[in-house]
C-alpha cells in the first residue's frame, strides 16, 4: 500500500461514526484515513455471510435514527443507502396476538380488539411523542455545553436550550420530565391497560441497557426510539438493503468519494501523545501514521483508558471514565432457516412476518427476563425483537430459504462463572425454546444458528461488555455527562485527540450523529 | 362554627405547622383532624395494654430551621437527641458496621472489614453532605411554574446561588450526576465491603416501591441526608416519643390562637364559581372561610373532598397518575425481654438497626413489589423505643418497632387479610432470627400495620407514608402534579401542605412552612 | 344495468352490517374510508341521481359507521351537561340534541347528537371514538358507559319522500314526528327507533336498529320505497348536500382539539359558527371558562358561508378560452382566502349547488372578515395558474327548505 504516512487527521474505528466523521472531514477538504481492526468495515453495523448464501446484519439489525441531514449532505442514496420500511410489530401470544402497522385504521381495530380506550389513546400517543421527539432534537442536536467553567459558546447554547424549553407548552414540558426520569411501564401505565401492548411498547425502553421496564429512567430510551427519523416521518424503522453493513458501506464510499483513505485490518494499539498533544497512531504491527488530530469512534473505556495511558490523563478524568456505565445486556443469535417459521396465532406467510416480532407478552415476562440477568444469569424465557431480513430483502438467503434474526435480552455479560462455549449453546437453547413456543416448528427448520453473547460482542466488535449503545443511556450518562464533564463536546483532555462514537452526546442507534456533530465540532476548531 | 380566615385539615406536622405559622401572622385558624389525637406521622399509641409505641416514625432526619426558629418549639417542650451511635448495619455471621456521630468511630468501625473503606468514609460522607446541601437551599423554595417560570420566580431562587459559590458549577454537576443514580452505582463508586454498600443503598430506598436498582433512588439518598451535618445515616430520637414533636406544634399553635379540633372529620371541600368557600363535616356541619389548606394527600385533598365533577379533565389526569404505591409495613412488637442482638453489646442498644446483608439481598426483597406479593426475606430496620422513652413498656419489658420493606399495597391475586398479615409477621420474625436468635420466644404481643390499614385508618392513600413516591418525577415542580406545585392548587384558596407537596415526605415541616408563605402571600 | 361483472374481493377494512346488499348494489365499486369502514363513495358510476335523490326524492345512506355509544345510570344526565356544551337537562325523553364538545380550554373534540332514549339513558353520536374521553370525565359519578357502534346499526333515509316511505312501512305514523325527536316503532314486527335527524338539511330521517336485523330492514325499506324513487346514496353526494346545509365535518372543516398537534389548528365552538349550542348559563361544563372569556373578548376567528360570484369565475375561465370550470364533487382542499392581497382565512370545503346553481364553499376567516356581504377573494386554479376570484360571505344554510322542519297539517 502506498499511502501517504501524514495525514490531517486519522480516525480509529471504521464503525458507521467513524466513517461519518470522516465523510465530513474529507467533504471539508481535509486528508483523512480511517484504521479498522477487522476485515469488515461498520463495527457495530456490519453485514457478513456467515453460512453460505446466508448473509446476517451480524450486530445491528434495524435503522431508524439516521439523520435526514446526513443522510442527504454524505449522498448517501447515491451510494448504497436503500432502506425498507418495516411495516408492522407482531407480538405473538399463547393464544392470540397484538399487531401494530402501518395503517391507521387497521391499528385502531386490532387494538380495539382488545381495549377500545387503548386503541383511542395509542392514537393520541404516537403524534404526542413525535411532539415530544421534535422538542427534544434542538437538544441532541446542539454541541452539549460545558457547565464547568463553561465558556462563551457554551453559555450561548444553553442559554438556546433554556430558551426551547421556554417554548415548549406545559403538557410537552410534563411529558419531557417524566420522560427524562420513569419507567417506561409507570409512563405507559399512564396511557394504556392492555399488557401486551404495554409491554411490547416497553420493550424499546429497555433495548440496549441494563434495565427492566420498571427501572426507572426506561422512559427515556423509549423516546431515544421514538426519534427515528427515516424520511423525516418520526418512528420509523427501517431494514437496509442488504443488511446494516450496507449502511456503513454507502458512508464508506460516500467518504472514499471524499478523498478518504480506508485501511482495515489495521489495528491501531495506543495514540501517540506527545507533550500532551495527540500526533498520530500506533498500529498493532509496529506501523506509524502521523496525523494532526486523531479521533477515536470507539467507546470511552477504549478511547481513554486503551489507547492512552493513564499517565497522560486527569486523573479525575480518568476516574470519570471508569465510572462510566458500559453494561452488556444483550445477545444475539442469527438463525439460517429452512423454511419460515410458523407462528401458532397467526399460520402461515403473511404481512406480518414483513415486520418486527417482539417476544414481550407481559410486563412480567420482561421483568422476570431482566431479574435473571440482574442476579447473573442469563433469560430463562428472554425478551426478543426479530426480523426476517430475507422476507424483505430475498438476497440476504438463498431462494426458498431464511435468515432471522433476533436480538435477545437479557444476558449479562458479566455472567456467574463467566461465559464459555457450553454457556452459549445453552443461552442459544433459551432463545430457540422461547420462540418455539409461539413458532412451534422453528426447531425443526433451523440449519444453521450463530450465538452471540455480549462477550462474543465484546470480542469481536471491540464493544466494552458487548453495549451496543457504547454506554448506558442513563440521565446521568447524557448530554454534557456523555461520556464526562467537560469533555462531552467531542474534545478530550488530550489536544488534537477527539471522539466521535455512540459513547458521545447524543447517543447510541445508527444515527450518524456524534460522527457528523464531531466532524463540525474539529472543522470548527480547525478554521 | 365561627367564621374563620383559615381552615387547615388534618393535624399532622405540616398542618399544625402551617396552623402555627398563620396564626401567629395572625389569622384565625382552625385545624380539623379526623382523629381523636393531633400527630398523623408523628403519631405515638397503646398497641397493646402497657405497650406503646411510635406508630410510624420512630426518628426524625431533620427538621426545617426556620421552623425552630420562628416557633422555638424548644421552648414548648420540643427534646431531639442523637444518639452517640446512629445506624448499626447488621449482616451474616454477627457483621455488623456501626455508624457514629462522630466520623472517626464510623472509620473504625468501617476499616474491621475494608481498610480501603474507611479511607474513603470522611470523604464520602462530605460529598452527601454537600449534595445535600443543594437540596436544603432548594426545600427552602416554592418550586417554579416550569416551564415559564416568570423572572421574579428566577429571582426567587437565587438563594441557590449560596451553595454554587460554595461548591462551584461542579457541585450542581454531581448533583445532577448522584440524584439520577442508583445505589450499586453510587456504591461501585465508592466502596467495596457489600455490607457497607448495601448500608448506603438502604437509604435510597426508603419508603420507595422499588429496590436499590432503580435509578433515582441516589435521591432519596441525598434527601434523607438533607441539613445531615455531615453525618451519614443521620438521625434524631425525640423524648418523650415522636408525638411530643406534634404536641409541641400543637401547644404553640394554641398559643397564637389557632383552634385544633380533634375527632372532626372534613367529608368536602365546597367550592362555588369562586373557588372554594368552607368544609362539610361528618355530622353534617358546614364551615366557612376565607381559605383552607389541606395536609391530606392530592388524592384525599382533591377526589374525595373537593370531588371529581369539580376538577378539570388535565388536573384530574394529572392526579390520577400520582404514583403512590405504599410497601411499606410496620411491626410493633412487645417484648418479655430486652432481646440480645448478635455481636451487639448492651449499651450500643439506643441506635437504629437495619438488616441489610447485600445489595443484593434488598434488592431480592424489592421483587416482590413487581410482583405483587410480600417479600419473603424483607428489608427490616428496627428500633427499640422502649429503651429510651420508659413509658413505653412496664419495667423490664420492651417494645421493637420494625419498618418492614417491602410489603406492597397492591398485590396479585392476594390481600391484605389477617393471613396475610401473620405471613407479613413471620416473615419479619424469621428475619430478625438471623440476628437476634430466639427472638420468637420473648414476643409477647404483634401489631402489623400493613399498607391497606394506613390507607384505612389514617388516611394515606395507598398507604403510601410520603403521600407519594419520592422519585425524581415527583420532585419539585412536579410535585404533586405540575399545575399544583406552588401550594396552590387550580381551585381557588385550596390550598396544599402535606408530604405530597415539595420537598416531599419526613417529619421535617419544610411543606408547611412552605405552604403558610404562599398562603400569607394570598 | 347492462353489463354482468361479478368479483369477489377481501379486505382488511371493517364491514357494515348492511355491506352484503351495498357491495352488490355499488356499481362504482369506489368505496371510502369512513372510521375504519368501507362506505360506498357513489353507487352509480356518478353521483348525480343520488344527489337528486337527496333533494327530490329519498336517498338511503349507510350510516352505521357513525360512533354510538350509551351512557346509562343516575348521573346520565349529570356527566352529558359537563361533557357537552348544550343543557342537556331540558332534553326531554324522544327528544334528540345536537351539540359539540370541548376540552378545558374550550376547543372543540367532537360534535354530533346526543339521544334521550329514557329519563336516566342516552345515545351518544359522534364522528371519532369518544369512549376514552367520556369514560375519563366520568369518576365518581354512578354511570355505565357501553360502546354502542358496533350493536346498532344504522340508515338515514333522506329526502322530500322519506317520510311516506316510512310511514308505509312503519306500524305507526310519523307525520307528528318533530324535527330532532325520536319514536320506537316497528316494521313487520322488527323493532326500530327513527331520529328526525341527519346530515343534508332536508326533511329526513335516521333509523337505528339491531345489526341482525339489518339486512331485513334494509329490504323493507328499499321495497317500500320504490315507487318514491328510494335511491342508494353514497358520501360523494351527501357531502354536496351537507354543505349546502352548512353542516360542518370533522377533520374537514376542523381538527379535534384532541388530534391537533399545535394551537392553531384548534377551534372552539364560537369559531366554528357554534355559538348558538354553547349554554354558559349551565352550571358547570367542560371548557366553559374559556368560553365566557371568548365570548366577552370576541373570537379571532369565524365560520362563515362564501359564494364564489359567477362572473368573475366565468372570466377566468373564458380568459383562459374555456368554458367554467365547475368541480364535480365536492372538494376539501385548504383553499386561500384574501383581502387586499393579504390572506384572511381558507374555505375548507366547497361544492357546486347542482340544485341552486352557485358555487358556494364553507370557511374560516378572520372575524373582522366575517360580516355577511363582506367581500373576499377566493384563489381559484384556472389552467394551472392561481387566480383570485371574488367571493362574498353569505349566510348558511345555503339551502333550508321549508319541510326540513314542517310536519303535515
Amino acid at each position: 500500500m502506498s499511502k501517504i504516512k501524514n495525514y490531517d487527521a486519522i480516525v480509529i474505528g471504521g464503525g458507521h461514526n467513524g466513517l461519518t466523521a470522516a465523510a465530513y472531514l474529507g467533504r471539508a477538504g481535509k486528508k483523512v484515513l480511517v484504521l479498522e481492526r477487522r476485515h469488515v468495515l461498520g463495527g457495530a453495523a456490519v453485514t457478513e455471510e456467515v453460512f453460505p448464501g446466508f448473509k446476517f446484519s451480524v450486530c445491528s439489525y434495524v435503522v431508524s435514527l439516521m439523520k435526514s441531514n446526513v443522510m442527504r449532505e454524505l449522498m448517501l442514496p447515491k451510494f448504497g443507502l436503500e432502506l425498507l420500511p418495516l411495516e408492522s410489530t407482531l407480538t405473538p401470544l399463547d393464544n392470540d396476538y397484538l399487531i401494530r402497522t402501518a395503517d391507521a385504521d387497521q391499528t385502531y381495530r386490532e387494538i380495539a380488539r382488545h381495549s377500545k380506550k387503548d386503541a383511542e389513546n395509542y392514537m393520541r400517543f404516537g403524534p404526542a411523542m413525535s411532539q415530544i421527539g421534535m422538542a427534544v432534537r434542538p437538544i441532541l442536536e446542539t454541541i452539549a455545553p460545558n457547565p464547568i467553567r463553561p465558556s462563551l459558546s457554551d453559555i450561548s447554547a444553553t442559554k438556546k436550550i433554556l430558551d426551547h424549553v421556554k417554548s415548549l407548552t406545559s403538557k410537552q414540558f410534563e411529558y419531557l420530565t417524566k420522560l427524562m426520569t420513569m419507567s417506561s411501564a409507570d409512563f405507559l401505565d399512564e396511557w394504556f391497560e392492555y399488557e401486551p401492548l404495554k409491554a411490547t411498547m416497553a420493550a424499546s425502553g429497555i433495548i440496549g441497557t441494563f434495565m427492566g421496564p420498571r427501572s426507572p429512567g426506561s422512559a427515556y430510551v423509549m423516546l431515544h426510539h421514538y426519534m427515528g427519523d427515516i424520511d423525516g416521518a418520526f418512528r420509523a424503522w427501517g431494514f437496509q438493503r442488504g443488511g446494516t453493513g450496507a449502511v456503513s458501506m454507502a458512508i464508506a464510499r460516500s467518504a472514499e468519494h471524499f478523498g478518504v483513505d480506508i485501511m482495515t485490518e489495521a489495528s491501531v494499539a495506543k495514540v501517540i501523545v506527545k507533550n500532551g498533544r495527540a500526533v498520530g497512531v500506533a498500529l498493532e504491527n509496529g506501523d506509524e501514521y502521523n496525523s494532526n488530530i486523531v479521533i477515536s469512534g470507539l467507546d470511552p473505556k477504549l478511547t481513554f483508558l486503551k489507547m492512552l495511558d493513564e499517565p497522560d490523563l486527569p486523573s479525575d478524568f480518568v476516574s470519570a471514565i471508569k465510572n462510566f456505565r458500559i453494561r452488556g445486556s444483550s445477545g444475539k443469535v442469527n438463525l439460517a432457516l429452512d423454511a419460515l417459521p410458523n407462528f401458532t396465532c397467526l399460520p402461515g406467510d403473511g404481512h406480518h412476518l414483513r415486520g418486527a416480532i417482539s417476544i414481550s407478552p407481559s410486563y412480567d415476562h420482561l421483568e422476570k427476563a431482566y431479574d435473571d440477568a440482574k442476579y447473573g444469569n442469563f433469560s430463562e424465557a428472554p425478551f426478543m425483537d426479530i426480523i426476517l431480513p430475507s422476507v424483505l430483502d430475498p438476497d440476504m438467503a438463498p431462494p426458498g430459504k431464511h435468515v432471522m434474526s433476533c436480538f435477545v435480552q437479557y444476558a449479562p455479560y458479566h455472567l456467574n462463572g463467566g461465559w464459555d462455549d457450553q454457556k452459549r449453546e445453552d443461552f442459544g437453547d433459551a432463545v430457540i425454546n422461547t420462540i418455539a413456543r409461539y413458532a412451534p416448528n422453528i426447531k425443526d427448520i433451523i440449519l444453521h444458528r450463530q450465538v452471540l453473547t455480549p462477550a462474543d460482542l465484546e470480542s469481536t466488535f471491540g464493544l466494552t461488555e458487548g453495549n451496543i449503545f457504547h454506554g448506558e443511556l442513563t440521565l446521568q450518562q447524557l448530554f454534557s455527562l456523555r461520556p464526562a464533564v467537560k469533555w462531552a463536546d467531542y474534545t478530550t483532555p488530550i489536544k488534537n485527540y477527539f471522539q466521535c462514537g455512540s459513547g458521545t452526546h447524543p447517543g447510541g442507534g445508527i444515527t450518524g450523529s456524534p460522527g457528523e456533530m464531531a466532524a463540525k465540532k474539529i472543522l470548527g476548531i480547525w478554521r | 362554627m365561627n367564621n374563620y380566615d383559615v381552615i387547615v385539615i388534618g393535624g399532622g406536622i405540616n398542618g399544625l405547622a402551617t396552623a402555627s405559622i398563620l396564626s401567629k401572622a395572625g389569622k384565625r385558624t382552625l385545624v380539623l383532624e379526623s382523629r381523636n389525637t393531633v400527630g398523623g406521622m408523628a403519631s405515638s399509641m397503646e398497641f397493646t395494654p402497657g405497650y406503646k409505641c411510635n406508630v410510624f416514625n420512630d426518628t426524625i432526619k431533620w427538621i426545617d430551621p426556620r421552623l425552630e426558629k420562628l416557633l422555638k418549639l424548644s421552648t414548648k417542650g420540643l427534646e431531639l437527641e442523637q444518639p452517640e451511635i446512629l445506624k448499626i448495619a447488621l449482616g451474616e455471621n454477627n457483621k455488623h458496621i456501626s455508624f457514629h456521630k462522630k466520623n472517626s468511630k464510623t472509620v473504625e468501625s468501617i476499616a474491621r472489614y475494608s481498610k480501603n473503606d474507611s479511607k474513603k468514609w470522611e470523604e464520602f460522607s462530605s460529598y452527601i453532605s454537600k449534595l445535600a446541601h443543594f437540596l436544603e437551599k432548594l426545600y427552602g423554595l416554592t418550586p417554579p411554574s416550569l416551564p415559564n417560570a416568570g423572572l421574579k420566580e428566577i429571582l426567587g431562587m437565587r438563594s441557590m446561588l449560596g451553595p454554587i459559590s460554595k461548591h462551584g458549577t461542579r457541585g450542581i454537576v454531581d448533583l445532577l450526576r448522584v440524584a439520577p443514580m442508583m445505589m450499586p452505582e453510587l456504591a461501585d463508586e465508592w466502596f467495596e465491603n457489600e455490607l457497607l454498600r448495601a448500608s448506603i443503598a438502604s437509604s435510597g430506598i426508603h419508603h420507595l416501591s422499588f429496590g436499590p436498582f432503580a435509578a433515582g433512588t441516589g435521591y432519596n439518598l441525598l434527601h434523607q441526608h438533607v441539613h445531615g451535618n455531615g453525618v451519614f445515616h443521620n438521625a434524631q430520637f425525640v423524648k418523650g416519643g415522636t408525638e411530643r414533636f406534634a404536641i409541641a406544634l400543637k401547644d404553640c399553635a394554641e398559643s397564637y390562637g389557632a383552634e385544633i379540633q380533634t375527632s372532626k372529620k372534613v367529608i368536602s371541600i365546597d367550592t362555588n364559581d369562586s373557588g372554594c368557600i368552607g368544609v362539610t363535616l361528618e355530622d353534617g356541619e358546614q364551615v366557612i372561610s376565607k381559605q383552607i389548606v389541606s395536609g391530606l394527600d392530592p388524592n384525599n385533598t382533591f377526589i374525595n373532598l373537593v370531588g371529581p365533577s369539580n376538577l378539570s379533565p388535565d388536573f384530574k389526569t394529572q392526579l390520577k397518575n400520582i404514583r403512590y404505591r405504599g410497601s411499606t409495613a410496620r411491626i410493633h412488637f412487645a417484648l418479655n425481654n430486652l432481646p440480645k442482638i448478635n455481636g451487639v453489646s448492651d449499651d450500643q442498644m439506643k441506635t437504629i438497626f437495619s438488616i441489610s446483608p447485600s445489595i443484593e439481598y434488598l434488592e431480592r426483597a424489592s421483587d416482590a413489589v413487581k410482583y405483587g406479593r410480600i417479600a419473603e426475606n424483607p428489608y427490616v430496620e428496627f428500633v427499640l423505643p422502649s429503651l429510651l422513652n420508659s413509658d413505653f413498656a412496664p419495667n423490664g419489658r420492651h417494645v421493637l418497632s420494625a419498618t418492614v420493606q417491602y410489603a406492597p399495597y397492591h398485590l396479585r391475586g392476594l390481600e391484605w387479610s389477617d393471613q396475610l398479615k401473620d405471613q407479613l409477621k413471620t416473615n419479619v420474625i424469621n428475619t430478625l432470627e438471623k440476628v437476634i436468635p430466639s427472638f420468637r420466644s420473648i414476643i409477647k404481643h404483634t401489631s402489623v400495620i400493613s399498607p391497606l390499614d394506613m390507607e384505612k385508618e389514617f388516611g394515606l392513600t395507598e398507604g403510601n407514608l410520603n403521600q407519594g413516591e419520592m422519585t425524581l418525577d415527583q420532585f419539585m415542580f412536579m410535585r404533586p402534579t405540575i399545575s399544583s406545585s406552588q401550594y396552590r392548587t387550580p381551585i381557588k384558596n385550596l390550598y396544599l401542605c402535606g408530604a405530597g407537596t415539595h420537598p416531599g415526605g419526613g417529619l421535617h415541616g419544610t411543606n408547611g412552612f412552605n405552604a403558610a408563605r404562599e398562603v400569607l402571600k394570598g | 344495468m347492462f353489463y354482468e361483472n361479478k368479483f369477489t374481493a377481501n379486505t382488511q377494512l371493517k364491514l357494515s352490517p348492511f355491506f352484503e346488499r351495498t357491495s352488490k348494489l355499488n356499481e362504482s365499486q369506489e368505496w371510502r374510508r369512513w372510521a375504519g369502514h368501507l362506505a360506498a363513495t357513489s353507487y352509480e358510476l356518478t353521483h348525480e341521481n343520488e344527489y337528486f335523490a337527496i333533494r327530490t326524492k329519498a336517498a338511503l345512506l349507510d350510516i352505521s359507521p357513525l360512533k354510538k355509544y350509551i351512557v346509562e345510570g343516575p348521573d346520565s344526565q349529570i356527566l352529558l351537561d359537563i361533557l357537552v356544551t348544550r343543557n342537556i337537562a331540558i332534553c326531554k325523553v324522544g327528544q334528540v340534541m345536537y351539540t359539540p364538545w370541548c376540552d378545558e380550554y374550550g376547543k372543540v373534540i367532537d360534535d354530533g347528537t346526543v339521544q334521550r332514549l329514557s329519563e336516566n339513558k342516552f345515545r351518544i353520536t359522534s364522528a371519532e371514538p369518544n369512549l376514552e374521553w367520556i369514560e375519563s370525565n366520568s369518576t365518581g359519578m354512578d354511570v355505565t358507559i357501553k360502546d354502542d357502534s358496533y350493536s346498532t346499526a344504522a340508515l338515514a333515509l333522506q329526502g322530500p319522500n322519506s317520510r311516506a316511505i316510512l310511514n308505509s312501512a312503519s306500524s305507526k305514523s310519523l307525520d307528528s314526528l318533530k324535527f330532532f325527536w325520536m319514536m320506537d316503532t316497528t316494521f313487520k314486527n322488527i323493532p326500530v327507533t327513527i331520529s328526525r335527524t341527519g346530515y343534508t338539511g332536508d326533511l329526513g330521517y335516521e333509523i337505528w336498529m339491531d345489526p341482525k336485523d339489518a339486512l331485513t330492514i334494509w329490504d323493507i325499506l328499499i321495497d317500500k320505497g320504490k315507487t318514491f324513487g328510494i335511491t342508494p346514496t353514497g358520501l360523494h353526494a351527501l357531502d354536496i348536500a351537507r354543505i349546502e346545509a352548512g353542516l360542518i365535518l370533522l377533520d374537514v372543516d376542523y381538527i379535534s382539539t384532541r388530534h391537533a398537534l399545535i394551537e392553531a389548528r384548534k377551534s372552539s365552538p364560537y369559531e366554528l359558527g357554534l355559538g348558538w349550542a354553547v349554554k354558559l348559563k349551565k352550571k358547570n361544563f367542560i371548557g366553559k371558562m374559556p368560553l365566557l372569556n371568548e365570548l366577552n373578548n370576541n373570537s379571532g376567528w369565524s365560520f362563515v358561508g362564501i359564494e364564489i360570484e359567477w362572473p368573475g369565475f366565468e372570466k377566468h375561465y373564458r380568459d383562459a378560452g374555456l368554458a367554467p370550470g365547475l368541480p364535480s364533487t365536492a372538494w376539501r382542499t385548504s383553499t386561500p382566502l384574501y383581502n387586499n392581497n393579504q390572506q384572511i382565512g381558507y374555505a375548507t370545503s366547497g361544492t357546486w349547488s347542482p340544485l341552486l346553481k352557485r358555487y358556494i364553499a364553507l370557511a374560516h376567516v378572520k372575524s373582522k372578515y366575517a360580516k355577511e356581504g363582506s367581500e373576499l377573494m377566493f384563489e381559484l386554479k384556472v389552467e394551472h395558474f392561481r387566480k383570485l376570484t371574488k367571493a362574498t360571505v353569505v349566510k348558511t344554510p345555503f339551502f333550508n327548505p321549508e319541510r326540513k322542519r314542517s310536519c303535515p297539517k
